[in-house]
């Protein structure tokens, strides 16, 4: 499999060249062109993560994240992958260590990597803020998307990050999640809600924007639903 | 006649800007003109005359067209599309025919054929409405997308979500189908877009993408509505 990333950072699209017998796993929605003799399969995975349960883990994850399965045949094929808003993808390769990604920053991955919705997930929904979070393990590439650019930040010690920004981070770091401010009043109206502050050693992706603060400024001007 | 143009901040912001010299005119989708000199002079233009307009307009089409003329000398027109994105040039030649998807179109040479009666892929499916275009004659035209724009040779068959498609060749055949393995529908879930709609294009010949579509984006707004309250 090889892959080339098109115009960065902020129209950004992947075109992946498929060999034959294999196979992509990408979030549904995420195809936009491919070859015709490619397979495709919208289901609920079965082994790890799989089954019923693992489909409805998916779904608390936001619906959007059904993935999709695509495979090649005997022939060779290519597929081109875009993310739903204007931004960057940033390729990731995983070695066994873990990631962590936040739901709305995966994009696809190659079938030896896995995805789980973690325990994380629920500590944060417990925190107010609907995010989600996808514990990938294994080894294989991970696609990642972002609203905006993407850049990197190498924690080692302490740092702090609006949950908003997050695309994503290694598992060498522990995280909870805390207000900005020092009293809630303050986290409230202060704008910058909630933060994750990090320990350890580890990579954080960032995006350079925060969807829903985007969602919020235009969504709230429309007209309700 | 030729026309002098230069496409500015690509792709994600893409202009088009138009040097027009003396008495030369060219056709821009109606509300794309940004800025201009003033010895330029615009009429909205009725293709077909008035009732074939109204009946545009009936059929939910939004290509309305003005064209835009330097009068005595030459001038400059810069041309904006509506989303952001980018802009492509394409050169007709005599015979041959360019499919655009409607909200696409930028300009055109004032010669060519817009064929808007075609309606493309309407009435197959309710609920999405890709309008293509049917461009003829010989001159040149300025296509636009969300997103920056990708082109793919297709030799054989190729795939594009129907959100995607910009433009295509007349020498590639088409068809709407459903790609089951695509679908979400079974899976009870209620996103506009991702259900699994793909045009199928066969042949030889040359095919645009865009690397966004609007649909993602107004489901992600749609969720940021305010509630109604009772």
């Amino acid at each position: 499999m090889k892959y080339d990333i098109l115009h960065q950072p902020d129209s950004a699209i992947v075109k992946i060249q498929m060999d034959a017998q294999e196979e992509l796993i990408t979030e549904a929605g995420a195809m936009v062109a491919m070859s015709s003799n490619l397979d495709v399969n919208t289901t609920l995975r079965k082994g790890k993560g799989g089954g019923i349960m693992g489909g409805l883990k998916r779904m608390l994850a936001g619906e959007s994240l059904f993935l999709s399965v695509f495979r090649s045949s005997a022939e060779a094929g290519e597929i081109y992958l875009a993310p739903k808003l204007m931004g960057d993808i940033l390729p990731y390769s995983l070695n066994g260590e873990g990631l962590v990604v936040q739901s709305t920053g995966y994009l696809a991955s190659t079938p030896g990597v896995d995805i789980e919705l973690g325990f994380q997930g629920f500590k944060s929904l417990l925190s107010g803020e609907s995010i989600f979070w996808l514990n990938v393990s294994g080894s294989g590439l991970v696609l990642l998307n972002a609203f905006g650019g993407i850049y990197e930040i190498d924690v080692d010690g302490e740092y702090v990050v609006d949950t908003g920004h997050i695309v994503a981070f290694e598992k060498g770091l522990s995280f909870r999640i805390s207000k900005a401010n020092t009293s809630w009043w303050g986290a409230f109206f202060g704008g910058e809600g909630f933060v994750c502050r990090f320990a350890g050693k580890g990579k954080v992706y960032c995006q350079t924007h925060n969807p829903s603060a985007f969602g919020k400024m235009v969504g709230g001007q429309l007209p309700p639903r | 006649m030729k026309y002098k143009y230069a496409i500015d901040h690509s792709p994600a912001y893409a202009s088009l800007r138009m040097n027009l010299v003396a008495n030369q005119s060219i056709t821009v989708e109606a509300g794309a003109m940004a800025a201009m000199d003033t010895n330029i002079t615009m009429k909205s233009k009725m293709r077909g005359g008035i009732l074939k307009s109204v009946g545009r307009m009936l059929g939910g089409e939004s290509l309305f067209l003005s064209e835009f003329t330097a009068q005595n000398k030459s001038g400059e027109l810069l041309i904006s599309p509506g989303v952001p994105g980018d802009v492509c040039h394409y050169a007709i030649s005599s015979g041959r025919s360019l499919f655009l998807q409607s909200s696409g179109f930028v300009a055109c040479d004032p010669s060519l054929e817009i064929d808007t009666k075609f309606q493309g892929f309407k009435g197959f499916f309710s609920g999405e409405s890709l309008f293509l275009v049917k461009m003829s004659g010989d001159g040149d035209v300025w296509f636009s997308s969300y997103g920056a724009i990708v082109e793919i040779p297709v030799n054989g068959s190729y795939l594009v979500d129907t959100g995607y498609v910009v433009a295509f060749e007349d020498s590639l055949n088409y068809n709407v189908e459903l790609l089951g393995g695509l679908s979400r529908k079974g899976l009870k879930t209620s996103i506009f877009g991702g259900d699994g709609l793909v045009c199928r294009f066969s042949g030889q010949g040359r095919l645009w993408i865009q690397t966004r579509h609007v649909g993602p984006l107004v489901n992600f707004l749609h969720a940021f509505r305010p509630v109604k309250s009772d």
